[in-house]
């Protein structure tokens, strides 16, 4: 029986890590090949993964690393 | 400082098995590590830096993510790295020295995220575990990708990085060790002390609330609202 949406979107996560069995990947791209959805959200959360684990959208702040070495260079 | 003070040896996070790739550099960053751990243990003292240098942006944003305050977030890091440097006698190697000072980092950083809002932690220990119902997540339509130049824009980060500030804490940690700093699953689950069934579960929660926050805000690369997010129960925002 195809998969429901509500069953798609407790594995979506699984699915974006590669961490699906090959039968429930066929299964679940089943779904996605006509719910458009189910394939909306598979594709934003895949974007924003991509996008947060950039090192632009995160960075430390100017000078974090100086101030960090001259504090435990205090320390010692 | 008690021995009580001080963070719990790394035994507490013994490693789980994992198959996930790039295992093999891991374990050679491991094997320098514990290189380095042993010449500052020896007396090269002047070395700790060169140890902690390649996990400070993670402990950056870790304590970021929960304190929400640039200069806060500094003074926690630097906190929590000296507390690992007069505790390293305690790390023997069971866990990744990484782990080990991002578990450190998190309990610094809530420890004075109490002191300075006692409030807000207690209300966000309350209204966190909602684990048990089901997220659905809004319909939207279509998202194309969008392209990573799109963060040359302050705006765009800015509405990433504040979508994950909104998250509930126990989403937005597993959200940050897991999608920013790019951890496994074993390491993540070991950090936060859950089973990695909990783990995905709230991690599943977080990209699905993150994508409901942002979708909105960012489409086809362009900005489509510059509302701010809601207040209520992120009165930090």
């Amino acid at each position: 029986m195809a998969m429901t949406c509500k069953e798609v979107w407790r594995e979506i996560s699984n699915y974006i890590d590669d961490s699906v069995s090959p039968e429930l990947r066929e299964e679940l791209e089943l779904h996605l090949a006509y719910c458009s959805h189910c394939t909306a959200i598979v594709d934003a959360v895949h974007n924003i993964i991509v996008l947060v684990a950039d090192g632009r959208t995160f960075s430390l702040p100017a000078g974090f690393s100086d101030r960090l070495k001259a504090r435990i260079k205090k320390e010692l | 400082m008690g021995a009580g003070d001080g963070p719990r040896s790394d035994a507490d996070f013994q490693s789980r098995s994992s198959s996930l790739p790039g295992i093999a550099r891991t374990d050679k960053a491991t094997t320098e590590d514990a290189e380095l751990i042993r010449r500052i243990r020896a007396g090269e003292r002047e070395l700790y830096y060169e140890l902690v240098a390649p996990h400070e942006r993670k402990i950056y944003i870790m304590a970021f993510s929960i304190v929400r305050n640039e200069a806060e977030a500094e003074d926690c890091v630097q906190d929590a790295v000296l507390k690992a440097l007069r505790h390293l006698d305690q790390f023997r190697g069971e866990s990744k020295f990484g782990s080990w000072l991002v578990r450190i980092t998190i309990n610094e950083a809530k420890m004075r995220l109490r002191k300075l809002r006692p409030q807000l932690f207690e209300s966000l220990d309350d209204t966190d575990n909602d684990e048990g119902d089901e997220y659905v997540p809004q319909t939207l339509g279509d998202w194309r990708e969008i392209p990573s130049e799109t963060l040359e824009r302050t705006e765009v980060r800015e509405i990433l990085v504040r979508a994950v500030e909104s998250l509930g804490e126990i989403y937005r940690e597993v959200f940050v060790l897991r999608d920013v700093e790019g951890q496994d699953v074993a390491t993540t689950a070991q950090i936060l002390g859950i089973s990695e069934v909990a783990m995905k579960t709230r991690l599943l929660r977080a990209r699905l609330q993150l994508r409901d926050i942002v979708a909105p805000l960012l489409k086809n690369g362009a900005i489509l609202s510059r509302q701010p997010f809601k207040r209520g129960r992120n009165p930090w925002l």
